[in-house]
């Protein structure tokens, strides 16, 4: 922490005290890109320029990033870890004394108070190890997070800074056998006793990374609320739980496909007396406080997959280059060739995607940048496990044998795309949430249309003329009229639709991102910017037609949309719960 | 050399030992509309009586001939079904005098069973009960040796020592028709190479058609009806002919016959229709009513999450006759959602224990009693709302202020009637209350709201409309087991029928 420069530190302080003075509020703070894309609109503003960092920051974070690199590449043996399902403790001990627990814990509280992008680029490294980056990302990403998004003064005092120097580490508790995203179907209660000073909280949870190792505890139970009308509401509320409170224990841990070295087990809470002081965020307040949580730890996913994937390109290059078939060495063959076209193209644009979401939440004014974040998981992950895969193709064998790292990686892989909310779950998130940002906007509108005001149709008209003659490109977001469709009501059901509208967006900012990142790179002059050039071509081409293949299937009517045929099939199926074909070699004679 | 044989042949197996232009041309079976009440009594006459007695009729109506010739090639070129299955008593051959009884017979079999052995076709005739008097041509064949079985061996030993014994195949359409009726007697009514065997005693080649004329007109017509009458007996049991048939039929008949045209609609249209049903009931239904009850509840719920309980096991077997609530068995059906529903009923309003329904597995028919209650009245129904708090990732509900105008609706109009919830479903030995007290008695202890909710029984005195003009069963309640004989069952249904 010496390493950083006394301006750094001020403006990381100043930032702390914002953060930490941070209003838990799950409503749109200020007009975010994402939404305005669902009305057709690209803010330029905040995307254009690619979001920087001043020279001495960047000296700052080098300095910083080396030992922690070398760290890695020397005294991490991930394959061990994986072997042993267990990290060693000195290496936990190191992990500790580089600050790495405490990395976005401000510094006023022992952390190191990086700013998300910082955060993102030491998540690079540190993702190195998939069970190491699990461990901590599960300690604050989400565990002692909750602290510093809605604890008070006194929460923060007494446990952030044992949390920041991995004196204690944290685990967040919130799944449970019945209850995935469900938060209706939360079992574990906590009941408020008889003096009133404390909350007896009783019940199980499940998957809970750290949960073995973990002494803090951010637990999520169900409680009784007096509402403001005076019926009692069952209400999620948030609570510090400490493992020395008494009743906390924890089953043995599970044995998983990958990242084997992080600890995920089951805790048991039974009778555990949890003092008033430690309710997190108000009473009642659970369920924000928890959605705060999820939706803010999700960004980083892109730049740590990067990182993973710089590696993997290095080493599958490696072997590319020096294996011969034919006289020839595998980097010849146009298929190989197009596999690390692919993986650089792949790691350009979530290294771009993640790196603007960090800079447009690292702006003043705290803007919810949430779909942008659930925009970067989703595409990363999905990407990891595309490009492992591809690689573990270039490698043929030796991909598959322990004895070579590839297939440690695409285990470790496959996690991404289920935990912090499903990829299939976040799509809902990022589609629903923008169509109801949109929706209001224009319902509006058409309600407004619809009575027949003279000043909208005009403007309405208007803009529909200025766009067929101004716009090049028919971005093909609004239908007719600029409005949307009209079932928009029972769009919550449409998952199909909603999963299309999803990866347009997606594609779409990627394509943002990309862009805003390259058109940088240029003017700046930066090393083999044309080489960037090339990726973001390559990218934004295939992004295009995908997108309009995408909106084809989007039209009820049009011959790609199959849903109807899709939905009957699996009803079909789902129905006698089988694959009901004939054997092709039945015969009926 | 051949013609001979071949002269001999005809008139044996013709039945009437006469010239065989004759006992040709005239053939008193073929046709006969039905609607010609004349000729219906007249070859029904004949029918019933021995082939002797069959052997005087050509000459008596000799006028009709011509008329019948017509309608035999209608007939033959098909008419409808159940006309076919009427006129087949007149058509089939001397010996069958039951077949108009048994007619309306495939209406009402189980619907669920179309491949069935007990199809819309009419069954092969049983022996005559009241005409047994006199047996059968070759009857003997078929008597059991001493400590011998009924089965597959030994029924291929009787027809192999047909051929045996006599060398030029005399009355073998006499003898493939006793041999049809006895099929199920030794169970092989669903046996191919038996079938093939059959046709196998069929002269080759002496049936052939040689000249336009015989192409034309139905050539050997009794042999051909009695291949029709094999294949007609396969059909009804599924039995799908193969090659070896088609080349018996070939060296028999030729090509151009109407056994020819059966195999090969036949040969069409089971395939077609062998996988029709979707919902296939197996070919052999268990015995044991536990098991019985159990594939019919699994019918009934298409749940497959569903479990099925058995609440009370019957003591013993053969007392599903007797009263004795203890005693029967008590098999039970209810799935998750079912169970979930009951524990949503409020308890101010009663549920039914309805009952009994008929439902017919094949030649099985099983009664089954639901627990019900009413359709809730709108103003007490719970509208379902989303909880504010629910979903943790997304909004479950987008709050837009935007009604949708009657533009937007694309649904067709449906009108839609709303029944009460079945809450679960039993099959008992006995249909009385004792023994549905039981069942509830035992549906409390996986549903304990049911211990609140006031039960009403509205069962029906009788069985269903079955039981209800049936007159001539000693006991209207219980219905009859399904151990009961299966004649009784088709008297019923023919009952029920002509009703």
């Amino acid at each position: 922490m010496m390493v950083f420069g006394l301006r750094a530190r001020t403006c990381w302080a100043l930032r702390a005290f914002a953060v930490s003075r941070r209003p838990l509020r799950s409503s749109s703070r200020t007009h975010a890109f994402a939404k305005e894309l669902f009305l057709g609109r690209i803010e330029k503003k905040e995307v254009f320029p690619f979001p920087e960092v001043s020279q001495d920051e960047l000296n700052e974070i080098n300095h910083f990033v080396g030992p922690i690199e070398k760290f890695f590449t020397e005294e991490v043996d991930s394959r061990k870890i994986d072997q042993e399902g267990k990290i060693p403790t000195e290496t936990l001990e190191k992990l500790k004394s580089l600050g790495l627990f405490g990395m976005q814990v401000p510094e006023e509280y022992g952390g190191l108070g990086l700013s998300n992008t910082m955060y993102a680029r030491l998540g690079e490294i540190v993702s190195l190890d998939g069970s190491i980056a699990v461990t901590l990302a599960a300690h604050q990403a989400i565990g002692l997070k909750g602290i510093i998004l809605a604890g008070s003064e006194e929460q923060k005092a007494k446990y952030l800074p044992k949390l920041a120097s991995g004196e204690h580490i944290a685990a967040f508790c919130l799944t449970e056998p019945a209850s995935g995203s469900d938060a209706a179907s939360i079992r574990t209660r906590a009941s408020l006793s008889e003096d009133k000073k404390h909350y007896i909280l009783n019940g199980s949870k499940v998957w809970i990374t750290n949960g073995g190792l973990a002494n803090i505890f951010t637990v999520f139970a169900k409680t009784n609320v007096v509402d403001s009308d005076g019926s009692v509401k069952d209400k999620m509320t948030a609570f510090i739980v400490e493992r020395d409170f008494g009743g906390v224990t924890n089953g043995k841990p599970e044995d998983k496909l990958g990242i084997r070295g992080s600890n995920t087990c089951e805790v048991h809470f039974e009778n555990t007396k949890v003092p008033i002081e430690n309710v997190l965020g108000e009473v009642g307040g659970g369920f924000k406080v928890a959605m705060n949580i999820l939706n803010s730890g999700r960004f980083s996913m892109g730049s740590a997959v990067a990182g993973m994937l710089k590696k993997l390109i290095e080493m599958t290059a490696e072997y590319a280059c020096t294996r011969k078939q034919f006289n020839r060495s595998l980097s010849e063959f146009g298929l190989i060739q197009e596999k690390f076209a692919l993986m650089a193209q792949k790691a350009y644009v979530m290294e771009s995607m993640a790196y603007l979401t960090a800079g447009m939440l690292d702006q003043p004014g705290f803007p919810d940048c949430s779909i942008e974040a659930a925009m970067v998981k989703v595409f990363s992950s999905e990407a990891a496990w595309q490009c492992v895969s591809e690689a573990l193709q270039i490698l043929g064998g030796s991909g598959y044998m322990r004895d070579y790292p590839y297939e440690r990686m695409l285990r470790d892989t496959r996690i991404l795309l289920i935990f912090e909310g499903t990829n299939e779950i976040l799509r809902m998130y990022i589609a629903l949430t923008g169509l109801q940002h949109a929706g209001r906007i224009l319902t509006a509108r058409i309600n407004e249309l619809k009575r027949g005001n003279v000043t909208t149709v005009l403007e309405t008209v208007g803009r529909r003329l200025r766009d067929s003659f101004g716009r090049t490109v028919d971005l093909g977001l609004t239908g007719d009229l600029g409005v949307v469709h009209p079932s928009v009501a029972t769009i919550v059901e449409e998952q199909m639709v909603l999963k299309r509208v999803a990866n347009i967006l997606i594609n779409l900012y990627g394509m943002t991102a990309v862009l805003s990142r390259a058109s940088r790179s240029m003017r700046a002059g930066l090393r083999n910017h044309d080489h960037e050039v090339l990726l973001a071509n390559i990218f934004c081409t295939e992004a295009y037609c995908q997108n309009l293949f995408t909106l084809s299937q989007l039209d009820k009517y049009s011959p790609e949309n199959l849903d109807e045929q899709i939905k009957k099939v699996s009803q079909q199926v789902l129905e006698r719960r089988a694959y009901i074909c004939a054997h092709p070699l039945d015969r009926t004679s | 050399m051949r013609q001979p044989r071949l002269r001999e042949v005809k008139a044996v197996s013709s039945g009437h030992a006469a010239g065989g232009q004759l006992g040709r041309n005239s053939n008193p079976r073929l046709p006969a509309s039905p609607s010609d009440p004349r000729i219906l009594a007249a070859s029904l006459r004949a029918a019933v009586g021995t082939p002797r007695a069959g052997f005087g009729f050509p000459g008596g109506c000799p006028g009709s001939r011509g008329l019948s010739w017509a309608h035999a090639i209608m007939l033959a070129r098909g008419l409808s079904r159940g006309w076919r299955g009427i006129c087949a008593a007149a058509l089939t051959g001397a010996p069958f005098s039951q077949v108009p009884s048994q007619a309306p017979r495939g209406l009402h079999c189980s619907v669920a069973a179309p491949s069935s052995g007990s199809s819309l076709v009419p069954r092969p005739p049983e022996p005559p009960r009241q005409l047994a008097k006199p047996p059968a041509p070759h009857e003997e064949l078929f008597r059991l040796a001493p400590g011998g079985a009924r089965d597959r061996a030994s029924f291929v030993q009787a027809v192999q020592n047909f051929g045996q014994h006599n060398v030029h195949k005399r009355g073998h359409v006499d003898f493939i028709y006793l041999a049809l009726r006895k099929m199920r007697d030794y169970g092989v009514e669903r046996d191919l190479a038996v079938y093939n065997l059959l046709l196998d005693v069929f002269p080759k080649e002496v049936f052939l058609p040689r000249n336009v004329f015989q192409k034309i007109f139905i050539h050997y017509p009794r042999q051909q009806e009695c291949g029709l009458a094999v294949l007609e007996q396969m059909e009804s049991h599924g039995v799908m002919p193969n090659k070896e048939t088609e080349f018996l039929l070939l060296q028999i008949f030729g090509r151009k016959s109407y056994p020819m045209l059966k195999f090969v609609r036949m040969k069409l249209w089971f395939t077609r229709f062998k996988n029709v049903n979707p919902f296939p009931v197996p070919r052999d239904l268990p015995t044991d009513p536990v098991d019985l009850a159990t594939l019919g509840l699994r019918r009934i719920e298409p749940d497959l999450s569903a479990k099925v309980t058995i609440y009370q096991m019957a003591s013993s077997r053969d007392s599903t006759g007797t009263a004795d609530p203890t005693e029967q068995h008590i098999v039970g059906i209810q799935s998750p959602g079912q169970q979930a529903a009951l524990a949503r009923h409020s308890p101010a309003r009663p549920v039914f224990v309805e009952g009994p329904f008929s439902l017919w597995l094949r030649d099985k028919c099983v009664y089954y009693h639901i627990l019900r209650a009413d359709l809730e009245p709108p103003e007490e129904r719970e509208v379902e709302e989303i909880p504010e708090e629910w979903n943790l990732y997304y909004p479950m509900q987008l709050d837009l202020k935007y009604g949708r105008s009657a533009w937007d609706d694309y649904e067709f109009d449906i009108d839609e009637v709303e029944e009460g919830p079945v809450f679960a479903i039993c099959m008992a030995g006995a249909h009385d209350q004792a023994t549905l007290a039981k069942w509830i008695q035992g549906l409390q202890e996986t549903n304990p709201a049911l211990a609140q909710i006031p039960v009403i029984f509205r069962l029906t005195a009788s069985t269903g409309e079955l039981l209800a003009s049936s007159s001539g069963l000693e006991e209207p309640c219980p219905p009859p087991a399904q151990e009961e004989e299966e004649e009784e069952d088709k008297t019923q249904r023919q009952q029920q029928g002509q009703s």
